[in-house]
């Protein structure tokens, strides 16, 4: 009878402990549910280079001033107007009336705050580069800011779009590893919870100065399969996926469940070439050998039939969509006898053996498909390959930081979603950037003059001298401009953003 | 013993109570009830040590896993780190001590909860490993509770109707259901289940019907050799002299299988349950995985595809320590049930 | 007795009723295991020759990657062609090739890495069983610590470090693998050494190798056999789980595990990608499962397996 007891006892227990819930879960009503393949590493958005950083950014956060996504125009935000005094003195004013989740008011000192911050090189934080052009910060008054820059700095409006304001008291009485986990921003949503790798939670800020969002929730989960979110999407699990591969378009399509909705965005995809040396010697410091990897691919009969035509073929790594663009360049065309020739000009007649770091499809779709093909075209001119997965991008971007990947890994840029040549330039393409393999002198002087000058008929001379440059210098493997897929659920409305970012407080419901 | 019972015994995976090579046997001299504790008290201190020493082990081979077969260094530093970097860190990680030197500094580092940060999220390795834990025990059980639903009445059936077609069925979907992929099973039901039909989620950790398809595939893929475990149990105890006696004694065959098998068939299933735990965590892994279950698999997984070792290590050696535990309670459970095996009689 | 069997509960005894008519069904029985044994190890040995004759049987190049043709349906199907019988792949590649050349990594490292386990296995468990003793206490304890981990992790803890490749498949999965056998023997090689012909060997001052290898080690044969066999079963599931996981043989190179989960993502509209792979896992497992079975009543029906 002992045994009888002491099962059955043990069978409640372990029924019990089965059954336990985990998390309530909210009404889907009020819940909008986003889905993310990989997770960000910290909720402090200059303290990292990942899209999901910026989109998470922009939904707790406020910027000085915010593209309107109708016109493609740069209007207010959190600044309602701007002009430069100087060619090197910018003055910003500020919306008044406009507090943190914490109930601080927001004013020129958490502007001034937050850029110190930003720009001081002990903090070693990454946005860095994108706003090192400003010397300093000046508070006029409660409402008024005063930007000086090094030399004229065209970007300057443009760069306002891509820095959160962060709070001065925060800053001060908290300190770096506290607001690594606790966002306080201005935004339309709060961070009410993170379970690190598996969801966050986000809830409206009702206080919130600017359009209130439909949406009460906002559940982030982190699936990193696309497999799974696409099969969540279709059986109502999730609201919105991005990134779907252009192959498993029909299947949301024709799912009567979700539909897709596509844009040309700014981010470019391009494999980095180590011509820097970065990673050690390697075949890749050869301009013949680079030139031999562009010839030897067939990027278009890629895009056509990988992709499905979804993306824009590029000849440097400068988007069609971004001021300084030059369509006269024409893209390197495959020539596997040309590819061959070089390579053995280079002394590899027998081709060569390089290491590929690959990642996953989290932000370009479609990505294992496409490299593999780019695989085998190298193949056939003798460039042998061996690839290295790496699973999450925090990984995948720490190691090309930190001067670890192999000679060849893939890249992509969203250009910080600031349409110009020079968002891609200076931080993946000059010397000594911690995400720039290429290291080219002369190139580098263009970049300075053509962030140095307010002239735009100038700075498009010079964009295109670099991009001819890159171009015939064969500086990386090029690729294309991507386009973006979102999967959306057939119960939201949601148009594709162009600037690749996730605006959760403009989803409404879709209408019965 | 009977040849068909012998046919369908599994080799058990796991030594039981019965196994550990015990230098002097001990007989049961006298009786009296403070003599049998003597025997259990014991029995359990040899319990004991047998755990330490198996926890023991499994730290040598954790850390020989680490510094023996791999270079942290190599893994560590930039590939064109300079010869005197490679020297710096290795003296700065301690790693220029000797061997012994450095598993003592772990193992005391281990013992308080310590194993290092995780090289990418900055947090301590314990910290992550143990917020995970939960949802993979929880899995772990209620693979279990379904392997039993399952397999219990199924063996008890087959061991009574044995070489009917009930038997032959049972064997015949037993067979099949051991050499189904258990990653296999787990994507077919997601597509089943949650795209087509929409009954069930296809992944998270919500409520209890995100365990119903993970726990399902789990216990499934346990099922069948649990199932001719029980069967092959049940069908020992039948043969037994004392049933031929109830028997013959006209006790009504019901009774006879309620009363007197069911209770002795108990020792070898409860065994099994506890055999079974070690290869229900590794399926629980494989299930994880295509659920997107946020368990400790999971974490092990991505930590191994980003190199992140304090994390493999701290997650290999808690989840040993799980299953080492449960084998321990198993192993007094069914010593405190049969006080033959106290004896090693 | 009659009123106790009939019609509810069949009680077997053999030895108690009617000895000769119920020892012949059990005999009839064991035939017709081993008959689906004798079936399955015939289907076995085809798959088993497509694999070693790969390169003759393989319509394509399981590598060659054509982008043109890319997610082509299976030969029957709307769309599909009989240059790809069972259709290609997301980036073009020929299936049936690929699952031909799977089919021999999955079966190189199943018998590779079963042969290392069982030689350690049986050596050490040779070792423990007849010398006894303390040798005898330290193998049993390393048996205890390993067969603690499942199989999986100690996989994949070791893949950690030594990086996914075949040949770490191989050395990872023969080095878990092991302890099984050693248990086995060892019992074994504990009962023999106290038999007579062993001790009169002893006295006549044979080697303790040649009483070893003469005495203890032909009795064990057929149960190595029936376990190595089981074995393979179970090591092609881990070496096509780790590759699922990426973590076992990578891309481009064709393995059963790798393909299932590429295709994974298509799982909802080109299908056969990750379909067939797995229907060639559970069918090499089921028939090894069934031979092995098989082979066990055949070479000794009184095996405490």
């Amino acid at each position: 009878m002992r045994c009888v007891i002491a099962f059955g006892l043990a069978m409640l227990v372990v029924l019990g402990a089965g059954l336990v819930p985990p998390a309530a879960a909210q009404t889907k009503d009020d819940t909008l549910v986003y889905a993310l393949q990989s997770d960000v590493q910290n909720w402090d958005p200059p303290n990292s280079v990942l899209r999901e950083s910026i989109i998470l950014g922009y939904n707790v956060f406020d910027h000085l001033a915010a593209r309107d996504l109708k016109t493609g125009k740069v209007g207010p935000s959190l600044a309602l107007s701007w002009k430069n005094l100087d060619d090197t003195t910018w003055e910003v004013k500020l919306r008044p009336n406009v507090k943190f989740h914490d109930g601080t008011p927001f004013g020129a000192k958490d502007v001034k705050a937050t850029f110190e911050r930003v720009l001081n090189p002990e903090n070693k934080l990454t946005a860095r580069g994108n706003h090192a052009k400003i010397k300093s910060v000046e508070v006029v008054d409660d409402l008024t800011v005063r930007f000086k820059t090094d030399g004229p700095y065209p970007l300057f409006v443009e760069r306002l779009t891509a820095q959160v304001m962060q709070s001065e008291k925060v800053i001060r009485e908290k300190g770096h590893e506290w607001m690594q986990e606790n966002p306080i921003g201005t935004g339309p949503y709060k961070l009410v919870r993170w379970n690190k790798k598996q969801e966050h939670f986000l809830q409206r800020n009702d206080d919130y100065w600017g359009p209130k969002p439909a949406f009460k929730y906002v559940r982030i989960r982190i699936i990193p399969e696309q497999a799974t979110q696409i099969a969540e999407l279709v059986s109502g699990g999730v609201d919105i996926i991005k990134a779907v591969p252009p192959d498993q378009m029909d299947v949301i399509n024709k799912s009567g469940q979700a539909r897709t909705v596509t844009s040309p965005i700014l981010r470019t995809a391009m494999i980095q070439l180590d011509q820097a040396g970065r990673s050690g010697p390697n075949p890749m410091t050869d301009k013949r050998v680079r030139q031999a990897v562009n010839y030897a691919t067939d990027m278009d009969g890629i895009i056509k039939h990988v992709l499905n035509g979804l993306a824009d073929r590029t000849a440097t790594t400068v988007n069609p969509m971004a001021f300084g663009y030059d369509p006269s360049i024409k893209p390197y065309k495959q020539d596997l006898a040309q590819a061959k020739k070089l390579l053995a000009e280079a002394g590899y007649p027998n081709g060569l053996e390089v290491g590929f770091m690959r990642g996953q499809p989290i932000v370009e779709p479609g990505l294992i498909q496409t490299s593999d093909a780019i695989v085998a075209d190298l193949a056939k001119a003798g460039i042998r390959t061996k690839a290295r997965m790496i699973g999450e991008t925090g990984p995948f971007t720490n190691l090309v930081r930190d001067s670890k990947p192999d000679p060849m890994f893939e890249w992509s840029w969203g250009y910080y979603s600031i349409f110009d040549a020079d968002a891609i330039f200076y931080d993946v393409m000059t010397c000594g950037q911690p995400y720039s393999y290429y290291c080219n002198k002369a190139f580098d002087d263009l970049v300075f003059q053509g962030r140095s000058t307010l002239d735009t008929k100038k700075r498009a001379e010079i964009y295109a001298k670099a991009q001819r440059m890159i171009h015939d210098d064969a500086a990386y493997l090029f690729k294309w401009g991507l386009r973006g897929v979102w999967g959306v659920s057939n119960r939201v409305d949601y148009d594709a953003p162009r600037d690749e970012v996730d605006r959760m407080w403009i989803v409404t419901p879709r209408k019965k | 013993m009977d040849r068909d019972a012998a046919e369908e015994v599994e080799i058990s995976p796991r030594p039981g109570p019965l196994t550990l090579p015990s230098p002097q046997r001990e007989r049961v001299r006298g009786g009296g009830p403070g003599r049998a504790r003597a025997v259990m008290r014991r029995y359990i201190a040899r319990q004991l040590v047998q755990f330490l020493v198996v926890i023991l082990g499994i730290s040598i081979l954790a850390f020989a896993i680490l510094h023996v077969l791999g270079d942290p260094v190599l893994l560590l530093l930039p590939q064109n780190a300079g010869k005197e970097e490679f020297e710096r860190y290795r003296h700065l990680l301690g790693l220029d001590r000797p061997l012994y030197v450095q598993y003592w500094k772990f193992l005391s580092n281990a013992v308080v909860g310590n194993f290092g940060k995780s090289w990418y999220a900055d947090t301590p390795a314990f910290r992550l490993v143990l917020e995970r834990m939960p949802p993979t025990i929880y899995l772990t059980f209620a693979g279990l509770v379904v392997a039993l639903l399952i397999s219990l009445p199924l063996g008890i059936l087959a061991a009574l109707k044995r070489h009917s077609w009930v038997d032959n069925l049972c064997t015949t979907v037993a067979v099949a259901g051991q050499a189904t992929p258990l990653f296999w099973l787990g994507i077919m039901m997601i597509i089943v289940f949650s795209v087509r039909l929409k009954l069930l989620p296809a992944s998270g950790y919500d409520s209890w019907e995100n365990f119903l398809m993970p726990s399902f595939c789990l216990g499934a893929t346990l099922a069948p050799i649990t199932m001719r475990l029980v069967r092959s149990g049940v069908i020992e105890v039948m043969n037994m002299d004392f049933i031929k006696t109830a028997r013959a004694k006209g006790v009504a065959e019901s009774r006879v299988v309620i009363k007197h098998a069911f209770r002795n068939a108990c020792i070898p299933v409860i065994t099994v349950i506890g055999l079974q735990f070690g290869q229900l965590l590794g399926g629980a892994i494989i299930t994880e995985t295509v659920f997107a279950w946020p368990g400790v698999a999971t974490l092990t997984v991505e930590s191994i595809r980003n190199q992140d070792f304090p994390v493999v290590q701290c997650a290999v050696i808690l989840l040993a320590l799980v299953i080492v535990s449960v084998n321990l309670i198993v192993d007094l459970a069914v010593a405190f049930i049969d006080p033959r095996i106290r004896t090693g009689a | 007795m009659t009123s106790l069997s009939e019609g509810k509960i069949d009680l077997v005894t053999l030895g108690d009723t009617a000895p000769a008519a119920a020892r012949e069904r059990a005999s009839l029985r064991r035939l017709g295991r081993v008959r689906w044994g004798l079936a399955a190890g015939f289907v076995l040995l085809l798959i088993v020759a497509s694999a070693v004759f790969a390169p003759w049987i393989a319509p394509h190049d399981p590598l060659a990657v054509n982008i043109r043709h890319r997610l082509g349906p299976p030969a029957w199907m709307d769309g599909g062609v009989p240059a790809h019988p069972l259709g290609t792949d997301q980036v073009g590649r020929d299936l049936l090739s690929r699952m031909i050349y799977g089919g021999r990594v999955s079966l190189m490292v199943g018998i590779c890495s079963v042969l290392m386990s069982a030689s350690i296995g049986v050596l050490l468990g040779l070792t423990a069983g007849y010398f006894g003793g303390s040798l005898d206490w330290s193998i049993m304890t390393l048996v205890n610590v390993m067969l603690t981990f499942p199989f999986v992790l100690l996989a994949l803890a070791v893949i950690a470090v030594l990086g996914p490749s075949l040949v770490n498949m191989i050395f990872v999965l023969g080095v878990a693998g092991w302890p099984i056998y050693t248990r086995v023997v060892r019992a074994e090689a504990m009962a023999v050494r106290e038999r007579e012909f062993v001790l009169a060997g002893r006295a006549l001052g044979m080697s303790h190798l040649r009483i070893i290898f003469r005495q203890i080690l032909p009795n064990l044969t057929s149960a190595i056999v029936v376990i190595a066999t089981l074995q393979v079963a179970q090591v092609i599931i881990a070496e096509s789980f780790l590759s699922f996981l990426g973590l076992g043989i990578q891309p481009p190179t064709p393995a059963w595990g790798n393909m299932l989960g590429e295709g994974r993502l298509y799982m909802l509209n080109s299908w056969w990608i990750a379909t067939f792979p797995g229907l060639a896992i559970f069918v090499t497992t089921l028939m090894i499962n069934l031979m092995g079975n098989a082979l066990r009543d055949w070479l000794d029906p009184h095996m405490k397996l």
